[in-house]
């Protein structure tokens, strides 16, 4: 990757890499709310028209779900990129400061979303058997565990964001 | 047939191998995942300061900056997980179907109060 840096300087690299990741987690955020949203609701009277509750939960829950795992492995593999950044450039000055809250709920972060990459496959297999009722109970779960899983991810890299600065 | 929901061996998600090994995997990965962050097992360490890469568990070198376990962990957990997978798929299939597949949710609910605990170091107040 050397040969980027000879046309933009090492904090634009990093800044490029860090807001794609950020972009990547709020369409992830998006897509597993919208899905999440999707199963916990009953579904929809035919002909009803609804407001706009009624429209956000109303997606086709399985084309979401390859968009989910795409989007999913692709922001782990930035974060987990980023994160030789974070562990001298972000952690230390955060350590130095005393927040170790931060740096704990950042630490959860890493750990749930590790363990929500695990579980991905089994995701994706119950999406693909979406007609298959036996998996109804298990999707539902696993969907809402992972929409929560990702709204904290989002919350927790956000607090680590504000609490450091940009660009620093 | 499962009396209380009428469904056959064929209808559960763990009759293909795929399916057994992708829930088997999942379990596997987050308990070995906590294991590995606990007991500080991991495949190999990643000092950042240097670009080094020690295999197995290295503290911190003087003067180089932080170590990195965390790649580790995840590299023993695949492992581990991959090879716990791969045996659940040559059991018989009316034995995979009896894997609860609600375990696929519950466990990282489970695991949470773990992993919190785990971080008990940054919760000073």
């Amino acid at each position: 990757m050397d040969f980027v840096l000879d046309y933009i300087s090492v904090n634009t690299f990093w800044t490029i890499l860090f807001m794609t990741h950020a972009l990547l987690a709020v369409a992830l955020l998006g897509a597993l709310t919208h899905q999440a949203a999707a199963v916990l609701s009953r579904p929809r009277a035919a002909g009803s028209a609804g407001g706009f509750i009624t429209r956000f939960r109303s997606v086709s829950g399985p084309s979401y779900a390859t968009a989910v795992c795409v989007l999913w492995v692709i922001t782990f593999i930035l974060g987990g990129w980023i994160y030789t950044k974070y562990r001298i450039y972000v952690r230390i000055p955060i350590e130095q400061e005393g927040f170790y809250k931060t740096l704990g709920a950042f630490e959860l972060k890493e750990h749930l979303t590790t363990i929500g990459l695990g579980f991905l496959p089994f995701y994706w297999h119950l999406w693909k058997n979406a007609r298959n009722a036996a998996c109804d109970s298990a999707r539902k779960w696993l969907t809402v565990v992972l929409a929560g899983i990702c709204w904290y991810a989002f919350l927790a890299g956000h607090v680590v964001n504000n609490v450091r600065g940009f660009g620093l | 047939m499962s009396a209380s929901t009428g469904n056959t061996e064929s209808d559960s998600p763990l009759a293909s191998r795929f399916g057994t090994f992708s829930l088997v995997f999942g379990i596997g990965f987050a308990i070995f995942y906590v294991i590995c962050d606990m007991a500080a097992l991991p495949l190999f360490t990643y000092h950042p300061g240097t670009d080094r890469i020690d295999f197995g568990y290295a503290p911190a070198r003087r003067d180089e900056g932080p170590a990195m376990y965390w790649y580790g962990w995840l590299a023993s957990s695949a492992l581990g997980a991959s090879a716990l997978g791969f045996i659940a798929t040559l059991l018989p299939e009316k034995i995979r179907c009896r894997l609860p597949l609600a375990l696929a949710w519950v466990l990282p609910l489970v695991l949470l109060p773990v992993l919190i605990y785990s971080l008990n170091f940054y919760w000073r107040w």
